[in-house]
């Protein structure tokens, strides 16, 4: 039989929407793949299918996922959709067909002799600790008004897993956190619930005025962080294998200038 | 009284001499405490901790590790802060402190404050400071992140008890893992004195823990526990007697952490010995491992050093080096071994030996699998067996695996070190070939 490629957009929506729709073909799951993003390089032998994000598909997929899967192995499923990487699409279907059509159900992201389960559990590990290095890395800057605005950079979309803890944390604070790469804002008024605008509405950079005293808390952490440092124990390599230098570029106490 | 303060000093140098001063203390975990924001104030805590930083030397900067005051009336052989230094000194007052913890958490720099001080004027007249800007900072300030006081030895027990309901987790510093020790190095300090808030404070956690089984909304005293640190090469203690005190600590007192500082001789005092090699960083490494074994692989300290072997070798880790001298333990099967003794096992953990208890329940165990859970299989593979086989043909026999071991270690394979050895050689003796076995001189030769 011919191979059927499902062409979706690299959403969680675009993701589950593909799922449902590979499910309604009713051809088993054999022959069909989904794929994230645009394909560059088409096969001969496939017909390539496009699907388009659709509310109503996800939240059933949602359901389906929660109740016969259980909150844990849907949050991992969420946690490798917000992954980078291309093969998400794939392994999170192949991980549902698992855990749905050949029954492990609650205990999916246990069965690692499937390799697709395996990737999932991967993609989602990886998604999992970059969240936590932005936990603790980000760095909140004070604007004219009081609020809080921060600048990432992350590989995979962590914005949604970081919001909580600090919507937790800052509960009194007006903040934003803004992903550069994936063009996404997190935004929390004070005492209310925190949502995510796309960079479609997007604040203009040079609007981005710091308050007076910003500097000023700035150079004191810089020269915190250097000052506290034991010289004879001076070791770089340490301090970038805890480190990574792409988180580096974002915090105040390595800026260059 | 008046604080001694000269009031030009700005905030920026205060808080780098001030920061200068207290790097030397080890401590800057803020984990063990967990508490959701109740939406009055900013900060929660979460139980792992947070680092939010890290320093060139590679340590994690978590808390904002500042001395209260530096200005101090002991004199201190290994203290960059002894009366007899000449040393700019500064003191924060309580706003400042508050300001500079509510500024930099706001943004994220750090997950909470740590505090420690100088003695100024008298331990009592200092603890009453420290509780006065910890009361400040939860009440005016509604701040609910994580707090690390020092109790000052010496100081009334009612102000070791209120500081223990302001703050997460509490310390009192050994110093030297001897009483004899201590005498000769902080001529002003007693282990009595240090002992007797450490002992106050286990008994406070004991009270709070059964108060809250009664009342849910007890408050809490020092949820994350209590710490020390000891420093490690200014004496020449063995590590035997360091370790014997770090497990009298976590049994008698219940502390949650010891930590070790490796001695870096700041005061060049003639007293003390020069560490030109820079500080003892394997030595505390060492530590630190036996330090892990204790806390979460059951073992003694008797198991793993005796007074013929007062210190550990340098050359392999001290669960390797149990295990190669209680060979008659080896090879373990993997599928029948049960969990304490799969923890003694080199390249198994903790995290890998409960993978192996709950995979085993479903099938036999091989070598593919193991490596697939995170066991180190170039160091395991001398110790055990799946389904009867050892993974290579390997001699059970000690100078063998010892060599194997360490083999790696010089194609810089082998044990991921922390720092970086330079120009390390390993000498070719035998094991137990006292050079090996350091002292801070011979120690030199090795790092």
């Amino acid at each position: 039989m011919e191979e059927k490629y499902i062409i979706c957009e690299d959403s969680l929506e675009g993701i589950f929407t593909a799922v449902y729709d590979a499910y309604a073909l009713r051809e088993g799951h054999e022959h069909i793949h989904i794929q994230v993003g645009e394909e560059d390089n088409y096969r001969l032998f496939a017909t390539y299918m496009y699907s388009h994000p659709d509310s109503v598909k996800t939240d059933k997929v949602i359901g389906t996922l929660k109740s016969r899967l259980g909150e844990e192995v849907y949050a991992a499923i969420c946690r490798a959709a917000a992954s980078c990487d291309k093969s998400k699409g794939e392994a999170i279907y192949r991980t549902v067909v698992e855990g749905i059509t050949a029954g492990s159900g609650r205990r999916t992201m246990e069965n690692l002799r499937n390799p697709y389960v395996v990737r999932t559990f991967e993609l989602a590990r990886r998604t999992a600790n970059e969240v936590h290095h932005e936990v603790e890395f980000i760095r909140f800057q004070e604007l004219q008004q009081g609020i809080l605005y921060a600048l990432i950079g992350p590989e995979n979309n962590v914005v949604p897993f970081v919001m909580p803890h600090f919507a937790d944390r800052l509960a009194t604070e007006n903040f934003m956190i803004h992903d550069e790469k994936h063009g996404m804002y997190g935004i929390h008024p004070a005492h209310k619930e925190w949502y995510l605008v796309s960079e479609a509405e997007q604040l203009p950079k040079d609007r981005v005025q710091w308050s007076q005293k910003e500097q000023q808390y700035q150079e004191l952490f810089t020269m915190f962080h250097k000052t506290i440092a034991i010289r004879e124990r001076r070791n770089i390599r340490l301090q970038c294998q805890m480190l990574p230098l792409r988180f580096q570029d974002y915090m105040v106490e390595f800026n260059k200038n | 009284m008046e604080v001694r303060i000269s009031p030009q000093m700005s905030v920026m140098d205060k808080l780098k001499i001030l920061a200068d001063a207290a790097k030397y203390d080890v401590s800057c975990s803020s984990s063990g405490s967990n508490r959701k924001n109740d939406g009055t104030g900013i900060g929660n805590t979460v139980a792992a901790g947070l680092c939010h930083s890290f320093a060139a030397d590679g340590r994690c900067i978590s808390l904002l590790k500042i001395l209260f005051t530096n200005e101090c009336i002991y004199d201190c052989r290994y203290c960059i802060n002894r009366k007899s230094n000449d040393v700019p000194r500064a003191s924060f007052t309580p706003d400042e402190v508050c300001e500079l913890t509510m500024e930099f958490y706001r943004r994220n720099y750090i997950e909470g404050l740590f505090l420690s001080s100088g003695i100024l004027y008298s331990p009592n007249y200092t603890m009453e400071l420290i509780c006065e800007t910890v009361h400040k900072l939860r009440t005016v300030h509604r701040f609910q992140g994580y707090v690390h006081v020092k109790a000052i030895p010496g100081a009334d027990p009612l102000l070791i008890q209120r500081a223990g309901y302001l703050a997460d987790r509490m310390s009192v510093n050994l110093e030297m893992a001897t009483a004899d020790g201590l005498r000769e190095m902080a001529p002003n300090k007693h282990r009595k004195n240090i002992l007797k808030p450490m002992r106050q404070i286990q008994n406070g956690i004991t009270q709070s823990k059964n108060e809250l089984a009664l009342y849910r909304h007890a408050p809490h005293f020092c949820e994350a526990g209590q710490s020390t640190q000891m420093v490690v090469g200014a004496l020449p203690e063995s590590d035997y007697q360091i370790m014997s005190v770090a497990e009298n600590l976590y049994e008698k007192f219940s502390l949650k952490r010891v930590y070790y500082s490796a001695f870096v001789n700041v005061n060049e005092d003639k007293e003390l010995p020069a560490v030109t090699g820079g500080p003892p960083l394997l030595r505390e490494h060492r530590l630190y491992q036996a330090d892990w074994l204790l806390r979460f692989y059951d073992f003694k300290v008797d198991e793993l050093l005796t007074t013929d072997r007062p210190n550990f070798n340098m050359a392999i880790d001290p669960k390797a080096d149990w295990a190669v001298r209680h060979l008659e333990v080896f090879p373990v099967e993997i599928n029948r071994a049960d969990y304490r003794l799969l923890l003694r096992i080199p390249g198994i953990g903790v995290k890998s030996a409960r993978r192996i208890i709950a995979a085993r329940r479903f099938g036999s165990l091989t070598f593919e699998d193991l490596k697939k859970m995170g066991v180190v299989l170039k160091r395991a593979l001398y110790f055990i067996t799946c389904g009867g086989r050892m993974m290579y043909p390997t001699k059970i026999d000690e100078e063998y695996i010892v060599r194997n071991l360490t083999y790696q270690n010089r194609m810089g394979r082998g044990e991921r070190l922390p720092f970086m050895l330079d120009g390390t050689t390993y000498r070719q003796t035998s094991l137990f070939d006292d050079g090996m076995i350091l002292g801070a001189q011979n120690y030199r030769s090795i790092s």
